[in-house]
């Protein structure tokens, strides 16, 4: 009988910690807020995530970017004020609400743009910038296979041709098999990569230093200034380095969910994200400079010789099928989480291909997108900064920094956060300022200007117009409309 | 997976009790402060003006 008693209660006790398991494993996902004790992250573990997640290929892409419009001097310069800018405003706009409540991002955005809002957010800001990215690195891949192709047989290398598509298509393929087996293999591939790459980046400006010294460097001219001012083209490359600092907007608030406080999720980004990425940058800057390329892939050949060529040419082409499984499975879990009944039932599989498939079409038939993929960054950012002006208006000052916990993930359709359909006009409006602002100020597609652009770039007044609008609209319709919750 | 049954609610209630109560009692630990808001102020702007007058 006693035996009885003993297994029952053993077995009340599994259930109750599998019943607890399942519940964390829920709010991992975001479909709860982590609680405190839940959350394991310190100041040095998301620091150092953060750095694994900066320090990447594009950071190589990014600096060789810059050397187009200016020198290494002003590059460097361009560089530090362009990400500690972008990143700081990210950081407020994200990290703090998500290490106080622990909440997902796209979960805490029903506050500033309803819960069906929140979901065209998600498309505008992480879906695209995805694909793009994925595009643009599978190129990368392909590159790097075509220079790798072409030092083996002494041949001249093709970056646009048939075989730099192929191998890009084959990078996409391989991405979607790697992520379609699931997370355990991404990790693996983490932590031999991040610690790879910060050895190659040493070896590349040792390289880089032992054939120049540092004042010839800094005293080398850019590679296509697009004006004759030099004063805008340095404003151009900060616009650039800014834009870099708002593309992590999507990512690093459900990173900072996972870290114990406030303070442990908002400065450890200025250490390991804006650190790590203006490290990486400025050694693409170098090299691109120096060997007169912007393109990784060709000035990693000239810098090191073919037998070092080949070596670090199949590390980048490794690296970046690592960075293009990391953004494809966190995307991908974010779809899920904000999607419908119906997106949510498409199998795991069928979603990552048919996510593949725009990244198919611009690697088939827009190659020349790699080359100019800044200016697909800085299109980005008309977006992500008027997101951050956003959150940082409604959180701060139109809230006093208090999410309600229960309203968010109970029931949407009846909650505080249904606003107009599920949609907060009032913060998509501000969205659609903010890029209007941008453009306005600053067309990434012409790198046309107005005057004002030299001395405030353009992301900085479209944070600034759309957490205006939000903050002014917000104040005047809608507590008298009863939306939102706000105090 | 869809969390519509009656424990999940309750563990949503749960969690989101326990928030409430610590801010009840103001018992949010690592909270960002004044200093925190200073500190990364100036050092934003110490960057930006020392590398715009450096570098532009």
């Amino acid at each position: 009988m006693t035996d009885h008693v003993a297994l029952g209660r053993l077995a009340s006790v599994e259930t109750e910690q599998a019943e607890a398991a399942r519940n964390r494993a829920a709010a991992e996902r975001g479909d709860a807020p982590l609680l405190p004790s839940e959350r394991l992250w310190g100041f040095w573990e998301f620091t150092y995530a953060n750095s694994a997640l900066a320090i990447a290929t594009w950071a190589f892409l990014i600096g060789g970017s810059v050397g187009l419009f200016v020198g290494p001097k002003e590059g460097i310069a361009a560089i530090v004020i362009g990400n500690i800018v972008g990143v700081i405003l990210t950081a407020l706009a994200t990290t703090p609400m998500s290490g106080r409540y622990g909440v997902e991002q796209f979960v805490a955005l029903r506050s500033q743009f309803g819960y069906n809002g929140s979901r065209v957010v998600y498309v505008l800001a992480v879906v695209v910038l995805t694909m793009g990215w994925l595009a643009v690195l599978a190129m990368m891949f392909g590159r790097s296979i075509d220079g790798l192709m072409a030092l083996s047989s002494g041949e001249a290398a093709n970056p646009t041709g048939a075989k730099m598509i192929v191998a890009a298509i084959g990078a996409i393929l391989l991405t979607w098999f790697i992520v379609a087996k699931g997370p355990t293999s991404i990790k693996f591939f983490n932590m031999v990569v991040s610690p790879a790459l910060v050895l190659l980046m040493v070896a590349m400006l040792y390289l880089i230093l032992s054939h120049h010294s540092i004042g010839e460097l800094l005293a080398l001219p850019a590679l296509a200034p697009p004006f004759e001012d030099k004063t805008l083209n340095f404003v151009v490359a900060v616009e650039v380095n800014l834009a870099a600092g708002f593309s992590w907007w999507p990512y690093i608030g459900n990173l900072a969910r996972l870290t114990k406080n406030e303070r442990t999720a908002f400065w450890p980004n200025i250490l390991g994200i804006f650190g790590a990425a203006a490290l990486g940058e400025i050694v693409g800057l170098l090299a691109a400079v120096a060997l007169g390329e912007s393109d990784p892939t060709i000035w990693m050949t000239k810098i090191a010789g073919p037998m070092i060529g080949i070596v670090a040419l199949l590390f980048v082409a490794f690296a970046n099928m690592t960075s293009m499984a990391n953004i494809l499975y966190t995307s991908i879990v974010g779809l899920r989480q904000v999607g419908t009944v119906s997106v949510r039932a498409i199998s795991w599989g069928t979603i990552l291909f048919l996510f593949c498939l725009i990244p198919f079409g611009l690697v088939i038939f827009y190659p020349q997108m790699y080359d100019g993929f800044f200016i697909f960054l800085v299109w980005t950012s008309a977006l992500n900064s008027a997101l951050a002006g956003i959150g940082i208006a409604d959180y701060f000052f139109l809230r006093g920094q208090k999410l309600d916990m229960r309203s968010l993930h109970g029931p949407q359709e009846n909650g505080p956060y249904r606003f107009w359909a599920g949609f907060n006009p009032i913060g998509l409006f501000a969205l659609a300022v903010g890029f209007i602002v941008y453009v306005a100020v600053f067309n990434p597609q012409t790198l046309a200007s107005l005057p004002a652009f030299k001395y405030l770039t353009a992301s900085v007044p479209s944070c600034l117009a759309a957490g205006a609008a939000h903050y002014v609209l917000t104040r005047l319709f809608a507590r008298g409309r009863g939306w939102g919750q706000y105090p | 997976m869809e969390h519509n049954d009656i424990a999940w609610q309750s563990e949503l209630s749960r969690r989101a009790r326990i928030y409430e109560d610590i801010e009840a009692g103001d018992r949010f630990e690592g909270t960002m402060t004044k200093l925190d808001y200073t500190g990364m102020t100036v050092l934003t702007l110490v960057l930006v003006v020392g590398f715009w007058f450096w570098g532009a």
